[in-house]
């Protein structure tokens, strides 16, 4: 299959990866709030309902308005803004997996849907509705929200492991990978654990008598009981990742391990306070500690997306399509005619570039690099290369996916990895206004392209992991 | 193109353009309502201060609907992506942060429609400003709809020319009445789903409404009239062909039925049953042609080879398994929806909560 090109934006200093990101950790703790949000209403509702708790009735308004404030519309609006930032960084994998599991996608719709009825049925008619009825709209609105992740989980786990749907491709061997149940899992953990710091916040956000707030708060911290399950479920979701990427989350890449750190840190902070703080010694907590809380489980779900997205490299979708949108098969094509050749799309700035060679270059960046490079940014490639010679680069490049096993494998032609080569040199050089063709020289051209050719044969057009399976 | 849609296509294509068009056709009814409604919320808030039911209801309703239209939104995006994926995404990615902007917009708009609902805002000043800010961001967003949809349909060639420039916003003679079309044809949607809602309170629905329905009618016909002449060499093939005709036919009865439906009511000075009942067909078959008819628009455009082109991607799509579960779950959520809707209607207690 011919590569489809979409236009290409330049995000500036920014790496494509902290805009998704960052969006992406934002909407994930609020839909995970959402969720757990509505269970424990639904608990509240019934310890208050079979006078368990009477004060849990004082609370469920407050929180719910709280819930529909800050979730229903923030997290209904990051979630269309998830699929369109995805556009904006990856067209390509966006397409791929709308193509694989558009009527998974549709049956979420009807989940969200049936969430939002819900919800505000139960937020605007439940103070007049019987308590049975407004626990069952609890239940309904807690399931649908759960049900959305249910689905929207199974497609995203499909991009780290695919698993059986490689060889079948069968849409529920790739909807029910290998990471589908401990991803699951540890997600609903999370859910209920958002939802009790949240509202231990909003019980110290009220005027309720120091008594009432108490009970409460201990209410809500039964919610985080099953944080118990964290390592159990972290440490079955490590089991089941590629070997690759389990080497990169523990120890393989530094920015990873860290990241991981964080993510475990935070959680075994936030389980020690509420499990043995507030339920076995009775402690309470006041609204800047559960602020703090609040925070560490947002620094928890931030560090956990960044892993999760991280351990798929050099994959968007695991052995399907590259970080850079190019598919393993195309590789070898690609060399050949060039990854720019049939690119319709002009280079922006070009006036600006001293040579045809340097755009060649800054086309080819464009193309396979920008999607996690910068120029002048957050993991520069002018910076990352800063200490390489001209030789190193071309080599480095060339057999990229041995000197950083996380890289795709080199895309284009020698030409086109010359002109990257210059390109950068360019770049690190000031942006002179004049700059040597380096292959001008018809001799030279001929010997560099050849050695610059050799390399490329000599790595391959698989990527690392690849390569060493087969060996293995 | 050569049979009335959907006849003539290959099944995949037209499986797929059936379930875009009648997903889009329940967003257009949010839309319409939370277009209108905002600019009416809007109107009220800067002019008028009298106690209107209609005012209270669409102020009360505002947030909902907003969320639904939203949520109508996704099913079409989704079918949207397998018929025109290339043409959605060149449009999304060549209008970067422009078309970006319509999120954060909309959580403006959203979070002023709660503060206008919030009784603590006291300040004439602050409220009129406040009311005119969602309308703002639902027309913005309206505004880059159209925007992306025409960008959408350009050669590549032009889609070249336009990353060349980077430009983001992009603009064409049809642009404006085209949006102006969909605009101030939200008015008699508003009008017939805001009659339903007074109907329902025992709140009556005075000439008044009838009037600007009317005139939304007229309005929007006017429009239309404005967008055959500046695209005439797209739109006249795309709709008098046999593809489209019967569709616009069919928008052309259900403004007729509406229009039938709004006079009785302005004649009799009160909403009955019956008329509401007919404009509610009417609008129905309005916008179902109106759908189609904007889809006829696009493939025209587009050109048929173009569109041809396609066909076997949609084939290779409809190819991938999943869709009977999508129909059980359907089917189950809509009954549990019916089942929230029956709560709330029977099960109210005889005294409030604690």
């Amino acid at each position: 299959m011919d590569a489809v090109y979409y236009p290409v934006n330049d995000f500036g200093p920014l790496m494509k990866g902290l805009a998704i990101g960052g969006l992406g950790i934002f909407h994930v703790f609020t839909a995970q709030f959402a969720i757990g949000g509505g269970f424990l209403l639904a608990w509240f509702q019934w310890r208050a309902m079979t006078d368990r708790c009477p004060e849990c009735r004082l609370f469920i308004h407050g929180y719910f308005r709280f819930l529909v404030l800050v979730s229903f519309v923030t997290g209904a609006l990051t979630g269309v803004g998830m699929w369109f930032t995805s556009i904006q960084v990856s067209p390509q994998t966006i397409a791929l997996m709308v193509d694989e599991f558009h009527w998974l996608w549709a049956v979420e719709w009807t989940f969200f849907t049936l969430e939002v009825v819900a919800g505000y049925a139960a937020y605007r008619y439940g103070a007049r509705l019987s308590d049975s009825a407004y626990l069952i709209l609890l239940l309904l609105y807690a399931f649908a929200a759960w049900m959305s992740l249910f689905w929207i989980n199974g497609i995203l786990s499909f991009q780290l492991t695919p698993g059986r749907w490689l060889e079948t491709g069968g849409l529920w061997a790739g909807f029910f990978n290998p990471t589908f149940w401990p991803s699951l899992l540890y997600r609903t953990v999370a859910c209920g654990s958002l939802a009790a710091l949240v509202a231990m916040l909003v019980v110290n956000l009220s005027n309720l008598p120091h008594n009432q707030k108490t009970t409460l708060i201990r209410e809500a911290a039964w919610f985080t009981m099953p944080m118990l399950l964290m390592p159990f479920l972290g440490i079955w979701f490590v089991s089941v990742l590629p070997p690759d990427s389990r080497e990169w989350i523990t120890g393989g890449s530094v920015a990873m391990t860290m990241f991981l750190g964080i993510a475990v840190g935070a959680s075994v902070v936030i389980a020690g306070y509420c499990l043995i703080g507030i339920l076995r010694q009775r402690l309470t907590i006041n609204g800047a500690t559960a602020t703090v809380l609040c925070l560490m489980a947002f620094a928890a779900t931030a560090g956990g997306e960044f892993v999760r997205e991280g351990a798929r490299k050099p994959y968007t979708l695991r052995e399907i399509l590259y970080s850079n949108a190019i598919r393993p098969d195309q590789v070898k094509k690609l060399r050949e005619v060039g990854v720019t050749t049939g690119d319709p799309y002009p280079l922006r700035g070009a006036d600006g570039l001293p040579n045809e060679q340097t755009k060649l270059g800054a086309l080819a960046f464009r193309n396979l690099c920008s999607i996690c490079h910068t120029v002048n940014g957050v993991n520069s490639l002018p910076g990352l290369t800063a200490s390489w010679d001209t030789d190193m680069k071309r080599m480095n490049i060339a057999k990229l996916q041995y000197l950083k096993p996380f890289m795709p494998p080199f895309a284009g032609t020698p030409e086109e990895l010359e002109g990257l080569v210059q390109y950068v040199e360019w770049i690190q050089a000031g942006s002179p206004r004049a700059w040597p063709d380096s292959l001008a020289d018809p001799q030279t051209r001929t010997k560099r392209l050849a050695e610059i050719g050799r390399a490329l044969d000599q790595a391959g057009v698989e990527a690392y992991l690849h390569q060493k399976r087969r060996k293995e | 193109m050569e049979a009335p849609f959907p006849l003539g296509l290959p099944l995949a294509t037209a499986f797929y353009l059936v379930f875009y068009l009648f997903t889009l056709v329940i967003h257009v009814v949010f839309m319409n309502y939370v277009l209108a409604g905002t600019l009416f919320i809007a109107y009220r808030g800067l002019f008028s201060r009298a106690p209107s039911p209609a005012g209270d209801i669409t102020l009360d309703w505002m947030p909902l609907m907003l969320s639904g239209a939203i949520t109508a939104a996704i099913a079409p995006l989704l079918f949207l992506q397998i018929l025109y994926k290339q043409e959605f995404y060149t449009a999304n990615l060549l209008l970067f942060h422009r078309w970006m902007s319509i999120l954060p917009v909309l959580i403006v708009g959203f979070y002023s429609l709660y503060l206008l609902k919030s009784p603590g805002i006291t300040s004439r000043w602050l409220r009129a400003g406040l009311s005119l800010t969602p309308f703002a961001c639902v027309a913005f967003t309206g505004y880059s709809w159209t925007e992306n949809h025409l960008l959408s349909v350009r050669p590549e060639g032009e889609w070249a020319e336009f990353y060349k420039t980077q430009s983001m916003w992009y603009a064409e003679p049809a642009l404006w009445p085209r949006l102006m079309m969909w605009a101030v044809g939200a008015v008699p949607t508003l009008c017939c789903v805001l009659a339903w809602q007074l109907w329902y309170r025992d709140e009556s629905v005075g000439p008044g409404m009838a009037t600007l329905a009317l005139a939304g009618l007229a309005g929007a016909g006017l429009a239309a009239g404005w967008y055959f002449e500046v695209a005439d060499e797209i739109v006249r093939p795309a709709l008098f062909g046999p593809f489209a005709f019967g569709y616009l036919v069919t928008a052309g009865i259900g403004v007729a039925l509406q229009s039938l439906g709004w006079i009785m009511i302005a004649r009799e000075r009160q909403a009955s049953l019956r008329w509401l009942l007919l404009i509610s067909v009417g609008l129905t078959l309005t916008l179902l042609g109106m759908t189609v008819c904007r889809e006829a628009i696009r493939i025209t455009t587009l050109g048929l080879a173009r569109f041809e082109s396609y066909f076997g991607r949609h084939d290779a799509a409809l190819g991938k398994s999943g869709f009977f579960w999508f129909l059980f779950f359907f089917a189950l959520n809509a009954g549990l929806i019916a089942y929230a809707f029956y709560l709330v209607r029977t099960q109210q207690k005889s005294k409030p909560n604690g």
